[in-house]
């Protein structure tokens, strides 16, 4: 109600308003630069202290060798170069890739026929069963989550080798066998995560005009045709930043693989922020886990590089 | 930058999502009735993790884990959640994770409302670089600076403090951006008109524009709440001293450190922790997802 009334005077007032003195637009003019430097100043003292200070200090971190407690040395570029020959960093980064690759496949796939089965017409309360299934494991913390999980793939108490085992099917102890580990955190992380990507591709479905489906209908499309020619160009935006905000969470897995294998059996399930934790964090060479950092943040950065290229080649913009 | 271009036209239906659309009368097909039941079979299996979980924690140490597996707790006991207070300082840790959570999404929003308002509302010199700036350093991975982080706390003698925690996470980007496109989509012609009556900026943010920003408050709420009661990366660096832990932190030592506990006292402490989540989870469970869904599209 009271907006209303400000309304009212306002489309009065802008159209009546006379040119001010020169001297007064002057110091109104200075008064709003303080004003806005006045409210940003708070966040970007703290932006400055918590992150762009940070960063430049983990840059020259990266040329220094330091355990924290003798005083620090400069090394020039040993570190990167001790990194670049690091006989562990190939599998590291091999480790890393493909769990980001595996985590992106799964989540999409997945992701994308559970939205296309709950966003049919289907009944209220199978839709808020479903939702409810998918979404709830993605806000349970990641260390219930792992520690949880670990009891699950168990091979004597886990129901999953419990009920297989029954069926005469005999798992692998998941977690001590390097071939099985890496591909069980993947496993833990999708039905982690799922619903996240499950709910971005309900959203992205939900911007796709049904007018544009019913036409498509009446003009004799199949389900299939629909679904190619119609939903899935429609769908390249989410689809697209779906691809990178998995790539880009999935590259800093950490969590379940600290808490369940520690980067093992024999560096099976070791990724480049497990890397960094061992390097910074168990044996305090901070000049190296930099060096390390810096390596992910080159990664990161030329991954959001390319979404801001590739979104204008490969996503259909209507 | 796409995101600063598209911050001039977006309305507001465009910055949060629905997920509610009308409804159609539907029509029985049996492809339709196969889904539904693949749907509801999906949906059991995703659950059954947590359901084995509250089974077992109710269940008397010599009979859980049992194979076949139960799907009922027999014998029954609560002396596994009794335990639980032997093995880990439940409240206190409970209490450190709600602190933690309230200082940082309170004061995170109370400076990014105030950012967000200068982004949006104040013409100065230098907004657009200095947004620009702090928008390229959502490109920076956590685990970069908080090498950085964790000297500069030693040096101020803050490890093992929630502080350590709390400090770093007042400056928050992302609320800041998604802040200020929220605050353009309220009509500028409601700050001219308060201004002609006298208000100030500060009247006008948080009289005005706060109270009819509302749903994107609740959602960087939901987010920013979620985020610090989950976080691990930075409790694990941080705090080593169990009275000091998050929960997070405290389930993993209740298992790992010295002295671990038996399983059934795991998984009671992880159900005491699950159990209130899904409480909040199925009373706000629209604004939750919905939260989350924009977010994540605007991230």
């Amino acid at each position: 109600m009271r907006h209303r009334r400000i309304w009212k005077v306002c489309s009065v007032s802008s159209e009546t308003a006379t040119p001010v003195r020169r001297r007064g637009a002057v110091l109104q003019r200075r008064r709003t630069e303080l004003a806005g430097w006045m409210f940003v100043s708070p966040a970007f003292l703290l932006f400055l202290v918590f992150v762009a200070g940070p960063f430049v200090f983990a840059i020259v971190l990266a040329f220094l060798k330091w355990d924290m407690l003798t005083p620090p040395e400069f090394v020039g570029t040993a570190n990167f170069a001790a990194l670049f020959s690091d006989p562990v960093l190939p599998r590291v980064l091999l480790n890393t890739f493909l769990f980001a690759f595996a985590s992106i496949v799964t989540h999409l796939v997945f992701g994308l026929l559970l939205a296309l089965a709950v966003n049919r017409v289907i009944s209220r309360a199978l839709s808020y069963f479903a939702r409810v299934a998918i979404f709830f494991p993605f806000l349970i913390s990641w260390a219930a989550v792992a520690l949880l999980w670990k009891y699950v793939l168990d091979p004597t108490f886990g129901y999953v080798a419990q009920y297989l085992g029954g069926l005469g099917i005999h798992l692998p102890n998941f977690f001590t066998d390097p071939a099985w580990a890496l591909p069980a955190i993947i496993f833990i992380d999708l039905w982690h995560t799922l619903g996240f990507t499950f709910i971005i591709m309900l959203a992205g479905l939900q911007t796709v005009p049904s007018e544009l489906v019913e036409a498509a209908r009446t003009d004799g499309a199949t389900s299939w045709q629909v679904f190619w020619s119609v939903t899935l160009p429609l769908m390249s935006p989410t689809m697209f930043f779906a691809t990178i905000i998995t790539f880009i969470g999935a590259f800093q897995i950490f969590d379940p693989i600290q808490i369940i294998t520690r980067g093992g059996p024999q560096d099976s399930t070791m990724t480049i922020i497990m890397y960094l934790y061992e390097k910074g964090f168990q044996a305090f060479d901070m000049g190296y886990a930099a060096a390390v950092a810096l390596v992910v943040f080159v990664i990161i950065m030329g991954v959001t590089v390319l979404q801001f290229v590739g979104r204008r080649k490969w996503v259909y913009e209507s | 930058m796409t995101a600063l271009e598209s911050a001039t036209g977006s309305r507001e239906e465009d910055l949060l999502v629905r997920l509610d659309r009308p409804r159609r009368r539907r029509r029985r097909t049996v492809g339709g009735v196969v889904l539904d039941i693949v749907l509801v079979v999906f949906g059991i299996l995703m659950l059954s993790p947590l359901v084995w979980l509250l089974v077992q924690s109710f269940t008397v140490a010599e009979f859980a884990f049992a194979d076949p597996p139960r799907w009922l707790p027999v014998p029954f006991t609560i002396e596994n959640f009794t335990q639980v207070f032997e093995y880990m300082p439940f409240f206190q840790q409970f209490g450190n994770s709600l602190i933690l959570a309230v200082i940082a999404t309170g004061g995170s929003l109370f400076f990014s409302v105030l950012a967000a308002y200068a982004f949006a509302r104040i013409d100065f010199r230098g907004s657009r670089i200095l947004l620009v700036t702090m928008l390229a350093a959502l490109m920076v991975p956590a685990q970069l600076v908080i090498i950085p982080i964790f000297i500069m706390m030693r040096e101020l003698g803050l490890v093992d403090t929630l502080a350590s925690l709390w400090l770093p996470a007042l400056v928050n980007v992302f609320q800041i951006f998604f802040l200020s496109q929220y605050f353009k989509t309220i009509p500028r012609e409601l700050d001219e008109a308060a201004r002609l009556d006298g208000a100030g900026h500060l009247w006008i943010l948080f009289r005005m524009l706060v109270p009819l920003s509302g749903p994107a408050i609740a959602a960087l709420s939901i987010l920013g709440f979620e985020a610090s009661w989950n976080g691990y990366f930075g409790p694990l660096i941080f705090l080593s001293s169990p009275e000091n832990m998050t929960l997070p932190l405290g389930l993993v030592t209740l298992q790992n450190g010295f002295g671990a506990a038996p399983a059934v006292i795991v998984f009671a402490a992880i159900t005491m922790v699950v159990v209130p989540l899904l409480v909040v989870f199925l009373a706000f469970q629209r604004q939750i997802v919905e939260s989350v869904a924009s977010a994540g599209l605007k991230g």
